[in-house]
């Protein structure tokens, strides 16, 4: 079984943040492979190891400068990894990279996609499900467990009260929830061979694409970026006899319970 | 000579820092120092697994990684820095070398891959009840009996010896200096935990009565090579010492820099700034200091000696150093017994005197310059 898992190289969300005019995040700097995505490597590791054959690839779109992102989940055991990075990608919207994606997974179509829910840097989750409707494939969001067997993909997906139990046919594109895996830590054998394993750096061209992707096939625009509210205050409550049911009340408001 | 590390000994040493902030944070480090085995088996197990940690510096012929003393100094640093619990250090740093150049290539193949893989937590125990770690006053006996032999006397100070499933005992026979290897449940074998300040890092006495060991190597010739393990052991003690007194530093800097005291952070006052920049000093030499260790351990070649005691004695002084200004700059702070300075400077004070102390050291310097 061939798993491809969707990757974003990220700036290190623990290192001050900047934004050009156009409001684009300043990925000039060292680039990390998103937590978020260690959780698919991960799953997708497991998986072909269950299957018995085939191997894992990681699939990015971004700036190749840095390859430190992509060498991490390739010392993780991921075969090998691609990367289309082009100066005509600034700019580029969810649907755009959901374009470039597919363009690079149908050239050779495998079992799996893997993608985290969302970005850590970007947030819109919109990629997976816009990269499965482009492939013509079904998509299975929020899984906290993924198994396959056959050519059926069974996942739980999380919802607000519990998960449901969803199944599709391969191939398929799933997105997983932090916490579905725990991503294994690379030994420096793994380290150091990832070194050698393969990374293609592809163009826009490359890929036949052009307008649609980049500002120009963007139909997003980010016109204003605000910090996040900070935390508010708690809410206090005098225990008056009902403190249980106060707080059965609250966890019940945030489907705690 | 190349003191840079490469790219790939940097991703080693970022992978290792995330697994212990993830298995051994402070609380970890509090918890595990209250047990008496002082390690987590499974945190072992995934280093085993995942990591390969344990067979890092094994040859691959014996089910190990293939790397070396540079790649183990990476390790060592981050441990010391995270005040690591576990019996890697007896195991690798100490275990794992009485083997390799003890031992012969049957004695590798029989207990490399055990300890490569994680299953055997194995030591060495190279001093008595004084405290020398001088080799030549090795005190415990070993005859022979039947295929094996018979160790008698007494170690002390055995890192983990409590814990160990198969504890190295240099001991003399009639021809002299040999290494034996003990089953640590073996007949004969009396371990005492000893009630250590460092609690991070366990000791045991232990009682040898005809106890049944297995001779590693050949008989009489162990000297050579138990001098090399103590020399690479040392040098990985002082990459213990040097992540040590980094993060002391560290922490001291951080709290200098947010303790507001007068209307102004305490960092901006120049009684703080001078301990700040001395211990800065201290750690850089003892970077210096170590990573020539490590080279030479690396390269085996007839500096280590040298090196090996050179690091040893400055970096238990600097680390010492460090670990005590930590607390002087946290003031009142630092002086609680729950403050984590504490660990620090117990570990910093237990590391000064494992094997061997820093006149021990400066007297073997001495003696090698032939001075």
């Amino acid at each position: 079984m061939n798993v491809v898992v969707c990757v974003k190289q990220i700036p290190d969300p623990a290192a001050p943040q900047s934004f050009d005019a156009q409001y684009n995040l300043d990925r000039s700097g060292k680039l990390i492979l998103d937590e978020a995505d260690t959780y698919g490597v991960e799953m997708a590791l497991q998986l072909v190891d269950k299957a018995g054959s085939g191997e894992v690839s990681v699939v990015s779109m971004g700036s190749a400068n840095d390859l430190a992102g992509l060498r991490n989940a390739l010392a993780m055991g991921a075969a090998k990894a691609v990367i289309v990075s082009d100066d005509a990608l600034r700019g580029t919207d969810a649907l755009g990279t959901a374009k470039v994606l597919a363009a690079v997974i149908k050239r050779d179509l495998p079992d799996l996609i893997l993608c985290a829910t969302e970005s850590s840097d970007g947030y819109t989750g919109t990629t997976p499900v816009q990269l499965a409707e482009l492939l013509g494939l079904p998509s299975i969001t929020f899984a906290k467990s993924v198994s396959v067997e056959g050519s059926t993909v069974k996942v739980n997906r999380q919802t607000e009260a519990g998960y449901d139990e969803v199944t599709a046919p391969l191939p398929c594109v799933v997105t997983v929830t932090a916490g579905v895996v725990e991503p294994r830590y690379a030994s420096f054998k793994g380290i150091m061979a990832a070194k050698s394993k393969p990374v293609e750096i592809l163009s826009v061209a490359d890929l036949g694409l052009g307008d649609e992707t980049g500002t120009k096939g963007a139909r997003e625009e980010i016109t204003a970026v605000v910090a996040a509210e900070s935390r508010q205050a708690g809410e206090k409550y005098v225990d008056e006899g009902d403190g249980a049911e106060k707080i059965v009340a609250f966890l019940e408001s945030i489907k705690v319970l | 000579m190349n003191f840079g590390f490469s790219e790939e000994q940097e991703e080693l040493r970022k992978m290792v820092r995330r697994f212990l902030e993830e298995k051994s944070p402070e609380t970890e480090v509090r918890r595990l120092m209250a047990t008496p085995e002082g390690y987590d088996p499974n945190v072992w197990e995934l280093m085993a697994k995942e990591l390969a940690l344990q067979g890092l510096g094994i040859p691959e012929q014996f089910g190990g990684q293939g790397f070396g003393p540079v790649e183990l100094y990476v390790v060592f640093e981050e441990m010391g820095a995270a005040l690591f619990c576990s019996p890697y250090f007896s195991t690798v740093a100490l275990a794992a070398n009485a083997v390799l150049f003890v031992g012969n290539d049957d004695d590798k193949a029989t207990y490399l891959p055990g300890i490569a893989s994680g299953e055997t937590i194995a030591t060495v125990a190279l001093t008595d009840d004084t405290g020398n770690w001088d080799l030549s006053a090795t005190s415990a006996t070993a005859t022979p009996k039947g295929d094996g032999f018979e160790l008698n006397g007494v170690v002390n100070y055995v890192t983990d010896g409590n814990l160990a499933s198969i504890i190295f005992v240099p001991a003399k026979t009639a021809k002299g200096l040999s290494l034996f290897a003990l089953k640590g449940d073996a007949k004969g074998v009396s371990r005492t935990a000893l009630a250590t300040m460092d609690q991070t890092r366990k000791q045991s006495r232990i009682e040898l009565h005809d106890a049944s060991a297995t001779l590693v190597g050949t008989e009489g010739e162990a000297l050579g090579g138990l001098t090399t393990m103590l020399q690479v052991a040392e040098s990985a003690l002082a990459a213990e010492q040097v992540g040590g007194a980094q993060r002391v530093l560290n922490n001291a800097v951080d709290y200098a820099k947010t303790r507001v005291q007068f209307g102004r952070p305490i960092g901006s006052f120049q009684a703080i700034k001078h301990k700040c920049a001395d211990m800065l000093l201290d750690v850089e030499s003892a970077k210096s200091a170590a990573y020539y260790a490590a080279w030479a351990s690396q390269e085996l070649n007839d500096e280590l000696p040298i090196a090996a005691s050179l690091a040893k004695s400055f970096c238990s002084e600097a680390y010492f150093h460090c670990a005590a200004e930590n607390i002087q700059i946290h003031g009142g702070i630092g002086f609680t017994w729950e403050h984590h300075a504490h660990l620090y400077f117990k570990r910093a004070k237990s590391s000064e005197l494992f094997l061997g102390d820093p006149a021990y050291h400066r007297e073997l310097l001495a003696q090698h310059l032939d001075i």
